[in-house]
């Protein structure tokens, strides 16, 4: 037993360490791995990660809430869509034959490849359209002087729009859809891009709870495999913040890029062999 | 690098009722999360000590036979909670795993109650939305 616990620990940590200095969160990389080297069906793994993307979640997102990096108001606003999406997409992850959710996995591991190379790290910050100001989706983030500056949000039904797909796919293949949200508040709400990552980290607890529970209502989660995930994944991420401040990013996304087209090559061959 | 725009944007300076939701939020939300995901590890970390001492073997079982196909084990929760105080390795692993989706469940709880006292409707409708999404998973699951 401690061979197999050991290794799924040992999976999960990586997974979540690499997770975290991608910025992808420790979902993306912890289904393939499940998959591909734990050898465990593709639903099974799913329901295991969601657990271990709560977890990474409630854990990251703390530091974030605390500073007042993260907007909660948005956040909470745009949970609206992504829970909707969730358990819809949780609910037809067991209706759904394995081959063709390797196959959106491995479509989502590129956009997660091409979202890492265009990220961009300059910010604009907006006027708030009405909406966004009737709803006060506004905040403060320190600009490079120190001072605050003062931001708010656009366009807020077309960021929701993206916010359901979001949560459709944490659902149906176990992810946090980091990626999508952050494009969602980035370039759709033109938030600037700490604000979206920190308000992201903080919704995706919410978006794979809500999927987590269809499956732990379902009887479908795998104790045995998610527990060890869970704490994995956890123990990883919490290392890969600690390591990211003192990384070469550029040099990792490079690699990340490599990582993320060679399981969306695998995953897409498993999905063809499936058919 | 944050660069402002060449107008300055307009600005609505947020009311008292605002600040304080927020200032309540930031402080309680963190210890909230960091509370649940605790109790929820030390869950987790307990029952897999426990299957390793008790139940090697069974634990071995389960893992292939989700490796071989899917186990469903849909037991009443009421069930499950007896098993877990009897000291079911197997029960307190899933009841760990119930404690950490508590965690957003919690979160969205506590937003919904802290706008009901202040009287933020639209946000309690938004909360409220959100928690009745999350029931709404927990039926789900139950019918299939």
């Amino acid at each position: 037993m401690l061979t197999v616990l050991g290794g799924l620990l040992g999976l999960a940590f990586g997974a979540g360490f690499i997770g975290a200095l991608s910025g992808l969160g420790g979902g993306v990389f912890i289904v393939p791995a499940l998959v591909i080297v734990a050898r465990v069906p593709m639903y099974d793994a799913v329901g295991a990660s969601l657990i271990s993307v709560v977890a990474t979640s409630a854990g990251a997102s703390v530091a974030f809430v605390r500073d007042g990096w993260t907007n909660l108001r948005v956040a909470m606003v745009l949970e609206c869509a992504t829970v909707t999406g969730a358990v819809a997409g949780a609910f037809m992850a067991g209706h759904i034959a394995p081959w063709i959710l390797e196959a959106l996995f491995a479509l989502v591991m590129l956009q997660s490849a091409y979202f890492t190379i265009q990220r961009q790290d300059t910010e604009m910050l907006p006027h708030p359209d009405p909406l966004c100001a009737r709803l006060k989706l506004e905040g403060e983030l320190p600009g490079d002087d120190g001072r605050l500056m003062h931001y708010g949000a656009r366009n807020l039904p077309g960021g929701a729009v993206l916010m359901v797909v979001a949560g459709i796919t944490s659902g149906l293949l176990g992810i946090g859809s980091g990626a999508l949200k952050v494009i969602a508040m980035d370039y759709i709400m033109h938030l600037p891009l700490k604000v979206s990552s920190a308000t992201s980290n903080f919704m995706i607890g919410v978006t794979a709870g809500a999927g987590a529970l269809v499956f732990l209502s379902r009887g479908a989660m795998a104790g045995s495999i998610a527990a060890p995930v869970a704490l994995g994944v956890t123990a990883g991420a919490l290392l890969g913040s600690r390591v990211l401040p003192h990384a070469n990013v550029r040099a990792l996304r490079a690699m990340f890029v490599v990582i993320l087209v060679l399981i969306a090559l695998e995953m897409g061959w498993r999905a063809l062999k499936g058919i | 690098m944050v660069e402002p725009l060449e107008t300055p944007p307009s600005r609505t300076a947020p009311d008292a009722t605002t600040q304080e939701e927020d200032r309540i939020l930031r402080r309680w939300t963190p210890i909230l999360l960091r509370t649940i995901l605790i109790v929820a590890t030390i869950v987790l970390i307990f029952g897999l000590v426990v299957m390793a001492r008790q139940a090697p073997g069974a634990y071995l079982a389960r893992f292939h036979a989700v490796q071989a196909g899917r186990v469903y084990a849909q037991d009443p929760w009421q069930k499950m909670l007896d098993q877990a105080e009897h000291g079911d390795p197997h029960a307190i692993v899933i009841f760990g795993l119930m404690v950490l989706t508590l965690v957003p469940l919690a979160r969205v709880a506590f937003c919904f109650l802290l706008f009901l006292r202040e009287r933020d409707w639209t946000y309690v409708a938004f909360t409220a939305y959100v928690l009745c999404g999350l029931i709404v998973g927990v039926l789900l699951g139950r019918v299939g």
